[in-house]
């Protein structure tokens, strides 16, 4: 890049329960948690009031009340979190044209060519934070830098209701001392396996040997080679305006690996159940259903097909991806360490059944709802359909 | 070959024929029409393997019997562009001279024996016969609903469906269904096939004396269509779709509680004002009905917004509001006789009804609106 980019990251702070504390003023300044309530809900989010406690996303809502027995656990309702959502971004749409959303409270905006109009980094971030107050009444941390990698970095660096500008003494001073964890794509695997070599921080990242780095993280040498230039802060990619959700997926990996061709089979199950309730929560609908296979020695395998039309059905995702999955099956099943299915060619909304599928259609997508709804009051997956074999 | 013909009745014939022949085909012999003389009368034949046409034209006086086959597009440019009243048409060997007033033109032609044999009479089969018009009019009623992209209910054909004198059509592209029944006026047995789009078509415009009678013979490959009767009679022989039609008896629907009556002409007006405002992305139209009225609405982002009131005489059921595809309410609007439709509905995500009288029933899914 030429010039020199503006970019921010706007981030909501603990948006479901924020959303919740700002619709029911009971709840201000209480620790609350946004999730299933049942014995196997999980939290969809905490108020920074539970945060204290150790509650985080993700988490089971057992475990989380068990740190913080004086939490709420409200249950999350996305409509109104994608009403609010959408107002927010309405706002950051004001500010630029080149904004892509990561979800639904994130967002990356290239406000390099609004400088002139709304002043510097700074005074743009201050502006939408103040315009997000005013207006939806929530609260957003916004980081400010050159590139897409720093501004996400810099947003969750004070946190909430805080903004960070990445300038020179941040670059030269603050970056290198991060903890390797906090880089995008470091895991705790992977984490380990850097800091047991010594690499701790960024700037041990940055600073060591390409063939020693690609050593200690495997795989594709181009990721150690892109893990050493982010650690050094530089990121061209550019901020994709236009991008909505490409796909949407889930994969598993396992402890020990999976030889049987029913618990892989149920694995794939699994991964579209999971996926295709995403899909009907941003209300898409997908033509192009893909399964990803690992061996143990880290070859990958992906196996797609398209769709004759767009679905958010689940079981007619499951009936494609099971049929995927019966064609490698058939080759004569070997272990794997990862299984997982994607959706991909998203489309906005589900397309009118045929008249002849209607009823069918009916019925597959009350089960659905029912499902959805199972899923998101007691977590876990929702209803399966019952084994034949 | 030699025969003098009337030019218009000839004009008539090939425009039909033309319409028959195949579009794109390594085999020029199916670009071509084949004229065979026999003593009083010419036939203009002309197949693209699936369907296959035969004219016969008595206008003609034959001076000497046998074959020719000529480039279709040709051949009809010629004799539309001519002026004469009749034009002599020549063969020796290969080669076609057409001669007017004032014009000799030469045409090369493949060989005869190069044009693919047309399907004899079908094997005996069911048969009946029907008045022209009012298979035209089952087709027409019909035909508008078949599916024009690929799909998976894109069966290129109309179901005929005929037990005894009772002969219904059906058409459907899975959004929308249309059913039309006719008398025939002899019929045996019973019967059922989906005969291809593109033979009906031709078979429509064959139709120019609806009195005329048409002759319906099947057996389980092919189906033949015999238009009126003795030297000027054409007969269409057509494969059959083979596959089996969607079961479309299971979504006429029968329990619809929301039923009215309106003017088809008022309603086609008022849903293509609608239409006017609605786009690609939004291209559904509101019908909100409520005790004697009926409100369309339509809305296209960016755009604008469209409203519309009617008055009804009637409205039985509920308050109900659905969205439909305007074009396919226009449709089925566009083939129905003036006068009043009947609506029966019974919720939003369910079918609606278009029914006039007992020999017309449409059945189209409704959109969703925003």
């Amino acid at each position: 890049m030429s010039e020199a980019r503006t970019i921010l990251h706007v981030d909501m702070d603990a948006f479901f329960a924020s959303v919740e504390q700002r619709d029911r003023p009971e709840l201000r300044g209480k620790p609350v948690l946004v999730g299933g309530a049942g014995r196997r809900g999980v939290v969809a989010a905490a108020s920074y009031e539970a945060r204290v406690f150790g509650c985080r996303s993700a988490m089971p809502t057992g475990r989380a009340l068990r740190l913080c027995p004086t939490a709420i656990v409200v249950r999350p309702r996305f409509d109104r979190y994608r009403t609010l959502s959408e107002q927010v971004f309405a706002i950051l749409g004001r500010f630029t044209d080149l904004l892509e959303p990561l979800s639904i409270d994130e967002a990356f905006l290239d406000v390099t060519g609004s400088r002139r109009l709304h002043g510097d980094g700074a005074a743009i971030a201050a502006a939408i934070r103040r315009s997000i107050r005013d207006e939806s009444g929530l609260t957003a941390s916004v980081g400010v830098a050159p590139n897409k990698f720093l501004a996400k970095l810099a947003s969750a660096i004070r946190k909430p209701d805080g903004m960070t500008v990445v300038d020179e003494a941040f670059l030269r001073d603050a970056l290198p001392t991060l903890p390797v964890r906090r880089m995008w794509g470091v895991g705790p695997a992977l984490e380990a396996r850097l800091v047991a070599e010594g690499v701790r921080t960024f700037g041990d990242l940055a600073s060591a040997a390409p063939e020693r780095l690609a050593m200690i993280v495997g795989g594709d040498p181009a990721q150690s080679l892109r893990l050493a230039r982010l650690a050094r802060g530089a990121d061209d990619r550019p901020v994709e305006a236009d991008r909505t959700a490409k796909s949407i997926g889930h994969e598993r990996t396992f402890h020990e690996d999976l030889d049987d061709a029913q618990a892989i089979r149920a694995e794939i199950v699994e991964a579209i159940a999971s996926t295709a309730r995403r899909l009907r929560r941003a209300e898409l609908s997908a033509r192009c259903v893909t399964i990803k296979l690992r061996s143990p020695d880290f070859r990958t395998i992906t196996r797609s097909t398209t769709l004759e039309k767009p679905t958010d059905r689940t079981d007619l995702l499951r009936a494609a991806a099971l049929s995927l999955l019966e064609r490698w099956l058939e080759a004569g099943p070997s272990p794997l360490r990862l299984v997982g299915a994607a959706l991909s060619e998203l489309v906005a909304a589900p397309p009118e059944p045929s008249l002849f599928e209607a009823e069918a259609d009916d019925r597959r997508r009350a089960f659905d709802a029912v499902s959805d709804r199972i899923a998101t009051r007691f977590g876990g997956s929702g209803l399966r359909p019952r084994r034949s074999t | 070959m030699k025969v003098v013909c009337d030019r218009s009745a000839l004009l008539d014939a090939l425009t039909l024929a033309q319409g028959v022949t195949a579009a794109r085909t390594p085999q020029p012999a199916l670009q071509c029409v084949r004229l065979s003389a026999t003593p009083g009368s010419l036939a203009v034949a002309a197949t693209d393997l699936e369907i296959a046409l035969r004219i016969g034209l008595a206008q003609v006086d034959v001076k000497q019997e046998g074959d020719a086959v000529i480039p279709a597009d040709k051949l009809l440019q010629i004799v539309r562009a001519s002026e004469d009243a009749t034009l002599t048409i020549e063969t020796a060997k290969t080669t076609m001279h057409i001669r007017g007033a004032d014009s000799h033109f030469k045409v090369y032609g493949p060989e005869v024996k190069d044009f693919p044999a047309l399907p004899g009479p079908a094997e005996k089969g069911p048969t009946c016969e029907i008045p022209a018009g009012s298979l035209r009019r089952l087709i027409t009623r019909t035909i508008f609903a078949t599916a024009v992209e690929n799909s998976r209910f894109a069966i290129n054909g109309v179901l005929f469906d005929r037990q005894g004198r009772k002969l219904r059509l059906v058409a459907t592209d899975g959004r929308r269904l249309a059913l039309a029944k006719g008398e025939c006026g002899s019929g045996e047995g019973e019967h059922r096939c989906i005969v291809p789009t593109k033979a009906l078509n031709v078979l429509v415009r064959l139709v120019d004396d609806p009195e005329a009678p048409i002759q319906i013979a099947a057996d389980q490959g092919r189906i033949r269509f015999t238009v009126g009767i003795g030297e000027d009679a054409a007969v269409l022989t057509s494969v059959l779709v083979e596959g089996a039609f969607p079961p479309f008896e299971d979504v006429i629907p029968k329990d619809q509680d929301k039923r009215l009556a309106i003017d088809a002409g008022e309603l086609s007006s008022a849903v293509r004002r609608a239409a006017l405002l609605t786009n690609e992305e939004s291209k559904g139209v509101r019908f909100s009905f409520a005790d004697r009225t009926l409100t369309l609405s339509s809305r296209a982002p960016e755009m604008g917004e469209a409203e519309i009131h009617l008055d009804l005489d009637e409205y039985q059921g509920e308050s109900m509001e659905i969205g439909f595809n305007p074009a396919f309410v226009i449709d089925a609007l566009k083939h129905v006789d003036g006068g009043p439709v009947t609506i029966e509905l019974k919720a939003p995500n369910k079918p609606g009804l278009i029914k006039q009288g007992q020999d017309f029933t449409y059945v189209l899914m409704p959109v969703s609106l925003p």
